[in-house]
C-alpha cells in the first residue's frame, strides 16, 4: 500500500521529465525509424513504404563501406596518438617546475576553444598560400614548395587526425594528471630508493593507478571520434575525393545535401548501432577492468 | 669509520628554517632513533639522508663518502615508510625482490634472498599475496623485507609502527630489536614515541624546532637530560617541573613554603630562578625520616593504573605527580610528605631552560 503510493508519487513525479523525454528524444527516434523505411525526400513527397531496401543498399554499396574504413582511421589514429601525447603532457605537468601552474592552465585551452574556432585556426594554418604550416616548413628546409595539406587526397586526413589531436589531447591530460595526484609520493619515493628508473617507475609504480582513469578516457574519445563531424565539416566537408567522409558526413551528405531522408535516416540509425555497440563493449571492459584491482 | 656523519644540515622551505644545522655522526651497527614531536623536522632529516630530499646547505656522508647530490638508489640505503608504500599490483614477493630486480639480480639468487628474508620475517606463505590481501601488520613485515633484503649499509625507518595497534606495536618493536642485534645493520629510526625510542635505540636524538636537542645514550637522555624539553618530553608520566628560586645551595619553591635541600655540586651556585624537575617515579612516602630530603603536597587525585598508584597533588598552585607502588596508603584531601631520591632532582635554569650542573 504506502510502497504502492511511493511508486505511484515517483512516477508522479518523473511525468514531466517523461514528457519532455519522448518529446525529444522518443518521437524523433520513433519517426527516425519510421523513416528509414521509405523512400521520403526532405522536402516534398512524404515517401512510400520500402522495406529494408535502405539498408541493403547503404550496406552493399561502395560509399559506406569506404566511409567506414576512414572513420574506423580516424578515430584510432587520432584516440591513440591523443592517448600518448596526453599521458606525457600529464607526466611533464606533474613535475615540479617554475611556471608549471600557468602552463597547466594554458593546456586546457585548445580543448576549451569551441571546435568551430579550432578547426578554422587550423584550416589558416594549413592554408596553401599563406598557411603557417607551409611557411615553418619551407623556411625550415624540410619541403621544397607550398602544399595544399586539405587539398591532397594524400594529406587530408594526417591533417585532419593533428588537429583533432591537438584539440582533444588536452582532455585525456587532464584526466591523466588527476590520477598521477593520487600515485602516493611514499610509493615513487620508494621506488627509487628501490633504484627504479624512470620507465620501470612509470611501469609499475605509475600505470596501476592510471590505468582505470585512462581506460574511461578511451572510451569517451573513441566514441566521440566515430561520431566526429564538426571539425571536418569545417576544415573538409569530407573531401577532397571524399577522403575525409567520415559516417556521420555520410549521414549529413545523404540526408541533406542529396535530401534523401528515408536512406539518411537508415544510416543514421546504423552509425547510431554501431556506436552502441562499442559503448557496451568498453562498458563491459570497464567493468571487468575494476573488479580485477 | 662512521657509517653516516651529517655536518650542519640546513634545509629551508620558502623563508621557514625546518632544519637550523643538524651535525651528527653513526658508527657502524649503531641505531639512532630520531625522537621529537610532530614538524620539528625528523621526516625531512630522513628524506635528505636518503637522498629524497636537498639539503639546502650541508654534506651528508655514508661510509666516510659525501653522498650530496648522489641518487637515493646510489646511497647504499634501504627505507621503510609509515605508509608502508608497497606496490599495490606486485605480489608480496616481487614487492620485496624489487630492489634487487631494478639492480639485475639474476632470479635465481633474487629468489633465494627473497625467501631468506621472507623466512626472517615469517612471512614465507605470504608470498604469493598482493599487498591488498594482507594485514597492516603483515604490509609492515613485508616492507621491513623489501629493506632487509638488499643488505645496505644503513637503514632508515619512517614511523614504521604508528599504523599498528597497541599490541602488535610492541610486538614489532621486540622483533626489530633482535632484529638489529642479529643483523648488526645501522639504523635510523624516526618516531615521536618516547618508549620506541628508549627500548630500541643505542642513542636518542631529541629534536626541537630543527635542531637536535640532545644526542646521547637512553639513559643518558633519561637520568640526565639536558634541557628542560628532553626532560619532559622523555617518561611517563612527565617529570614533574617546578618553579622556584635558587637561593644558597637550596630550592626554594614558588607559591609555598617548602624548601629543598640540593646536593653539595649545587651549592656554589649564584642565587636566580630554577625549575626543579623530579620524575615521578623518584618520590616515595616519607616515613617518618627527617634527615632525607623530602616535600609536602597536599593529595587531589588518586589513580590505579595497575602496576602503580599514581598520585597528583599540590604545592600551592603548582602540580606535583607521583608514581607509587600500588598498595601505598594515600587519602585523598591530607597532607602528604614525599621523599625524593637524592639523583633524581634535576635542576634546570629557568631562563635558558639547561641543566645546571656542578
Ligand atoms: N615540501 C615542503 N614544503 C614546505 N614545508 C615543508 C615541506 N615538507 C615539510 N615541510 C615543513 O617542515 C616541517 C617539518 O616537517 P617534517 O615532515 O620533517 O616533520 P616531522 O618531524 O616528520 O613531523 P611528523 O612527526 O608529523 O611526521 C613542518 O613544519 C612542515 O610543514
Ligand atoms: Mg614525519
Amino acid at each position: 500500500m504506502t510502497n504502492n503510493w511511493i511508486t505511484t508519487r515517483a512516477w508522479f513525479l518523473m511525468l514531466p521529465l517523461l514528457i519532455v523525454m519522448v518529446a525529444i528524444i522518443g518521437w524523433p527516434l520513433f519517426d527516425t525509424v519510421r523513416l528509414s523505411f521509405t523512400d521520403a525526400k526532405l522536402v516534398g513527397t512524404a515517401g512510400n513504404f520500402v522495406g529494408f531496401e535502405n539498408y541493403v543498399r547503404i550496406l552493399s554499396g561502395p560509399n559506406f563501406q569506404r566511409t567506414l574504413i576512414t572513420t574506423f582511421w580516424f578515430a584510432v589514429l587520432s584516440v591513440s596518438a591523443e592517448m600518448v601525447i596526453g599521458v606525457l603532457a600529464a607526466l611533464l605537468l606533474n613535475q615540479q617546475f617554475y611556471g608549471r601552474s600557468v602552463l597547466r592552465a594554458l593546456m586546457i585551452l585548445p580543448w576549451a576553444l569551441p571546435t568551430v574556432v579550432n578547426a578554422t585556426l587550423w584550416r589558416l594554418i594549413y592554408n596553401p598560400e599563406y598557411g603557417a604550416l607551409n611557411a615553418a616548413l619551407t623556411q625550415m628546409g624540410i619541403i621544397g614548395a607550398y602544399q595544399s595539406w586539405l587539398g591532397e587526397p594524400g594529406t587530408a586526413l594526417a591533417s585532419l587526425i593533428v588537429a583533432d589531436c591537438w584539440k582533444n589531447f588536452p582532455l585525456v591530460a587532464l584526466i591523466a594528471l588527476a590520477a598521477l595526484q593520487a600515485v602516493p609520493r611514499d610509493i615513487t619515493a620508494a621506488a627509487m630508493v628501490d633504484g627504479a628508473g624512470a620507465w620501470s617507475r612509470f611501469r609499475f609504480v605509475i600505470m596501476p593507478y592510471l590505468a582505470g582513469p585512462l581506460m574511461v578516457a578511451l572510451v569517451l574519445r573513441t566514441i566521440e571520434a566515430f561520431k566526429v563531424f564538426d571539425i571536418i565539416w569545417v576544415m573538409t566537408r569530407g573531401g577532397p575525393a571524399n577522403s575525409t567522409r567520415t559516417l556521420s558526413i555520410l549521414v549529413y551528405q545523404e540526408a541533406f545535401s542529396f535530401q534523401r531522408a528515408g536512406s539518411g535516416a537508415s544510416l543514421a540509425l546504423i552509425v547510431t548501432l554501431l556506436v552502441t555497440i562499442l559503448a557496451v563493449a568498453y562498458a563491459a571492459l570497464i567493468r571487468k577492468s575494476a573488479g580485477v584491482s | 669509520m662512521s657509517a653516516l656523519e651529517l655536518v650542519n644540515i640546513r634545509k629551508r622551505y620558502g623563508s621557514v628554517d625546518t632544519l637550523k644545522g643538524i651535525n651528527l655522526s653513526l658508527a657502524s651497527g649503531e641505531f639512532l632513533v630520531l625522537l621529537g614531536s610532530s614538524g620539528c623536522g625528523k621526516s625531512t632529516l630522513l628524506n635528505i639522508i636518503a637522498g629524497l630530499a636537498e639539503a639546502t646547505e650541508g654534506d651528508v656522508r655514508i661510509g666516510d663518502r659525501s653522498v650530496t647530490g648522489v641518487h637515493p638508489k646510489d646511497r647504499d640505503i634501504a627505507m621503510v615508510f609509515q605508509s608502508y608504500a608497497l606496490y599495490p599490483n606486485l605480489s608480496v614477493a616481487r614487492n620485496i625482490g624489487f630492489g634487487l630486480e631494478m639492480r639485475r639480480v639474476p632470479a635465481a639468487e633474487r629468489a633465494k634472498a627473497v625467501e631468506k628474508t621472507a623466512k626472517m620475517l615469517q612471512i614465507e606463505n605470504l608470498l604469493g599475496r598482493r599487498p591488498s590481501e594482507l594485514s597492516g601488520g603483515q604490509r609492515q613485515r613485508v616492507a621491513i623485507g623489501r629493506a632487509l633484503v638488499r643488505d645496505p649499509k644503513i637503514f632508515l625507518f619512517d614511523e614504521p609502527l604508528s599504523n599498528l595497534d597497541a599490541k602488535l606495536r610492541m610486538e614489532t618493536r621486540t622483533e626489530l630489536k633482535r632484529l638489529h642485534q642479529m643483523l648488526g645493520t645501522t639504523i635510523v629510526y624516526v618516531t615521536h614515541d618516547q618508549i620506541e625510542a628508549m627500548t630500541l635505540a643505542t642513542r636518542i636524538a631529541v629534536m626541537r624546532d630543527g635542531h637536535i636537542e640532545q644526542l646521547a645514550s637512553p639513559d643518558e637522555i633519561y637520568n640526565r637530560p639536558a634541557t628542560r624539553y628532553v626532560a619532559s618530553f622523555v617518561g611517563s608520566p612527565p617529570m614533574n617541573m617546578l618553579d622556584a628560586t635558587l637561593v644558597d645551595g637550596t630550592a626554594q619553591i614558588a607559591g609555598s613554603q617548602t624548601v629543598i635541600p640540593l646536593p653539595s655540586s649545587l651549592r656554589s651556585q649564584a642565587s636566580r630562578k630554577v625549575i626543579v624537575g623530579i620524575r615521578p617515579e623518584n618520590l616515595s612516602l616519607a616515613l617518618g625520616d627527617p634527615s632525607k630530603l623530602t616535600i609536602e603536597a597536599k593529595v587531589e587525585v588518586v589513580e590505579l593504573t595497575g602496576p602503580e598508584l599514581v598520585v597528583t597533588s599540590s604545592i600551592g598552585n603548582q602540580r606535583l605527580t607521583a608514581s607509587l607502588p600500588p598498595r601505598s596508603q594515600v587519602t585523598v584531601g591530607s597532607l602528604q610528605r614525599f621523599s625524593i631520591d637524592a639523583d633524581g632532582l634535576h635542576v634546570f635554569d629557568a631562563v635558558t631552560e639547561k641543566r645546571i650542573d656542578a
